[in-house]
């Protein structure tokens, strides 16, 4: 937690500005101005102790595309953030400052119209050779749609590429360039990362086929003109045409990665069946640590879409609409907030007759604890009387240290014995933890390990 | 040569020599009968023999301070339970059949839990040290005070995915309240290396216990995880549970089962 100089009020360490004064907390965390240059960021270099040592919260610039809940920010910083909200609600997702920090997906270019977008193939021991200024599973990701492209075509060399941008890319490599860094990258994803070509202007790789940086958003030369030794000009176009891959189906779903400042990214693809999502099955996943290799399935079929979970370790979670029915043992997610929803029962006497000691119960009919480790809760609040309303400022059960929970978000409510969640208005949705399987209708929310994606078909 | 009397309020026969009877407590030698203290106030003796009251008793608090049962200790061993045993609460549910052993060796009194399920509590005259997730009764209100295991950052499982868990909070130590039935009912998580509990004003308030004293107790956790129980003044005392053998003293009070119970020792 971090103090306010002004103001006093502990703000969490990836917070840039003050949640009670809006002053600014860090100074000299400029990298990367804006939401989806920010993705870029200078996160820990493949080796896991590096990466220890963000996790540890020492480079605290790793979240700065979140948006700050401040209106009084910098424009420049502001650009796409929820400056609007007057109850200074951090919009989006948020992340756990003290795990790795692998930035969504944002990072990946907009495709040109007409390019089947990311039809992930599975990476295996054919993948390009790896090189060793673009190691990580990220800008393997980025490359890897080309990838298929390039090395069909021939057009481009990993030596040639590599010796071009290695001027540019030398003095960031250990430490800035990677987008993803997990210590363990999924199998093949560093192998993918050589093709491509090298933006002017920020020195990142740009996959074949892309117009524009997708670290910096500078229009990358077509032309040729103006990047030095860029030789993006037809070979990419030829091995792009040429490699173009064979099936031009248009798939009937999406799963469209959502940015934490409300804007989307990049999308996945569903077809009709079982579509299996995970970190490895397609770059918008690589590159999060909480998914879990096998994450969910997401089933299309004639009548609609269901998702299935599949014993994912973080779970896949539905923003609920309206109203939802609680069970005991339920898993909500509100901010950042993992909350797990109990019954509490009428006791019931031993075998030998003797009962159970206790304080006399005040009309307790549940109980929501806050999970703070795998098998670790930390507060409990009991819940009584009608319902019972969660939010930042004002209800019965607050949590005035998470800028991403709105100052009223949820409420619990105990109706004919059975319990319902209600979304009161947030900002940012209020998400049931998948047991099993559900339908879900298009347009439906879904959180999976660290990412939200907005569902889509027809 | 009859050397035993019948008692003329209830019949039962008693040695010649007895002044009052011991089942019923009528004067039998035609002396002035006492007049009782207290609504229920009997003396029962145990102990082979009868002797004049011995050294060391048990008196039944009930209520608001008034006396009720008294229990000589004249034996060595001296069962309590809820149906083995010399004291018995037969309608006790919160005592187990056999539940705690009044032990009286060398002059001194001993309390030993006999395995009972909801344990014997002692009413602490200083700080105490409490085990990790150790229990104590403030008021009505079961407690249990725990330290926080060490943060050992961010592990990921077999296949290299990290858990996702809520925002942690540094904190030392936390306080679970226990209902009826076993089930947790309240988590409290300290904010500094204290928990003060109480009717009103403090970290932790119950305001509607009326056992619990505007401060009643806290609770404070070391450098080293070790946790502290103080009473802070209040007037129905605080307990901690004891496990296997506690020597008791003089104006002790031990709580079992729903019973409080007083000890006096000569």
């Amino acid at each position: 937690m971090i103090t306010c100089s002004r103001c006093g009020k502990e703000n969490q360490d990836h917070y840039k500005f003050c949640l009670g004064c809006g002053n600014e907390i860090r100074s000299g965390a400029s990298k990367g101005a804006g939401a989806g240059a920010g993705a870029a960021a200078p996160t820990a270099a493949a080796s896991s102790s590096v990466a220890q040592a963000a996790r540890d919260g020492v480079a605290s610039d790793n979240h700065h595309q979140q948006p700050h809940p401040s209106p009084a920010a910098e424009p420049a910083r502001s650009k796409g953030a929820a400056v609007g909200d007057p109850e200074r609600t951090a919009v989006g997702v948020g992340s756990d400052p003290n795990a790795p920090t692998p930035p969504p997906a944002a990072s990946v270019a907009r495709p040109r119209s007409g390019i089947p977008w990311n039809d992930s193939p599975q990476l295996g021991p054919s993948a390009p050779t790896p090189t060793p200024l673009l190691t990580g599973a990220g800008l393997g990701g980025v490359a890897r749609a080309g990838s298929a492209a390039a090395a069909a075509a021939g057009a481009l060399h990993p030596g040639r590429v590599n010796a071009s941008g290695a001027g540019g890319l030398a003095g960031e490599s250990a430490s800035s360039d990677l987008l993803h860094s997990p210590p363990a990258s999924p199998p093949g994803a560093g192998g993918a990362a050589a093709e491509g070509t090298v933006c002017a202007s920020c020195g990142r790789m740009v996959s074949p086929g892309f117009a524009f940086c997708g670290s910096c958003g500078a229009r990358v030369s077509v032309s040729g003109a103006g990047a030095p030794g860029v030789p993006l000009t037809t070979g990419a176009r030829a091995g792009h045409s040429a490699a173009a891959p064979a099936k031009v189906i248009v798939p009937r779903g999406r799963l469209i990665l959502i940015r934490p400042d409300g804007s989307e990214g990049g999308a996945h693809p569903l077809h009709d069946g079982e579509n299996l999502v995970g970190r490895g099955q397609g770059i918008l996943f690589d590159g999060d640590l909480y998914l879990s290799p096998r994450h969910a399935e997401f089933i299309l079929g004639p009548e609609g879409l269901m998702v299935r979970d599949v014993r994912s370790l973080n779970g896949v979670f539905v923003r609920i609409g309206e109203e939802e029915a609680l069970e005991s043992g339920d898993i909500i997610r509100i901010g950042q907030e993992l909350l797990r929803f109990e019954v509490i029962s009428a006791p019931v006497p031993l075998e030998d007759g003797t009962e159970v000691a206790g304080t006399p119960n005040p009309g307790f009919w549940g109980r929501l604890s806050v999970i703070v480790g795998r098998d670790v809760d930390g507060s409990a609040f009991p819940l009584f009387g009608d319902s019972v309303v969660m939010g930042r400022e004002r209800g019965d059960i607050l949590f005035p240290e998470d800028g991403y929970v709105s100052g009223t978000h949820a409420r619990i409510s105990l109706r004919d014995g059975r319990v319902f969640i209600n979304d009161v208005g947030s900002s940012n949705g209020t998400f049931l933890r998948v047991r099993g399987e559900r339908k879900v209708p298009s347009g439906t929310f879904v959180l999976m390990g660290q990412q939200l994606f907005r569902l889509e078909y027809k | 040569m009859s050397t035993v009397k019948t008692c003329p309020a209830c019949g039962s026969e008693l040695p010649a020599e007895f002044m009052f009877c011991g089942k019923c407590g009528t004067r039998v030698d035609g002396g002035v009968q006492p007049v009782a203290s207290g609504t229920s106030a009997r003396t029962l003796f145990f102990g082979a023999n009868a002797q004049p009251p011995t050294r060391a008793k048990l008196i039944v608090i009930k209520g608001e301070g008034v006396d009720g049962v008294t229990y000589q200790l004249a034996g060595t061993d001296h069962l309590a339970g809820r149906s083995e045993g010399v004291i018995l609460f037969p309608d006790d549910p919160l005592m187990s059949p056999r539940h705690a052993n009044f032990i009286y060796r060398d002059s001194r009194l001993f309390l030993q839990d006999e395995d009972s399920v909801n344990g014997v509590f002692t009413r602490i005259k200083a700080p105490v040290a409490v085990p990790s997730g150790g229990m104590f009764l403030v008021g009505e209100q079961l407690l249990q005070a725990e330290p926080s295991p060490p943060d050992l950052g961010p592990q990921p499982d077999a296949d290299g995915t990290y858990f996702y868990a809520s925002p942690k909070r540094p904190s030392k130590m936390k306080l679970v309240q226990r209902l009826r039935g076993g089930e947790i009912g309240m988590v409290y998580r300290a904010r500094g290396e204290t928990i003060s509990i109480g009717r009103e004003g403090n970290d932790v308030n119950f305001l509607d216990d009326p056992f619990i004293s505007g401060r009643h107790a806290q609770v404070s956790v070391s450098a080293d995880g070790q946790i502290t129980l103080t009473d802070l003044g209040s007037k129905n005392g605080t307990f901690v549970r004891v496990t296997g053998e506690t020597q008791l003293v003089h104006g002790d009070y031990v709580f079992i089962g729903q019973q409080l119970l007083r000890v006096e020792l000569s």
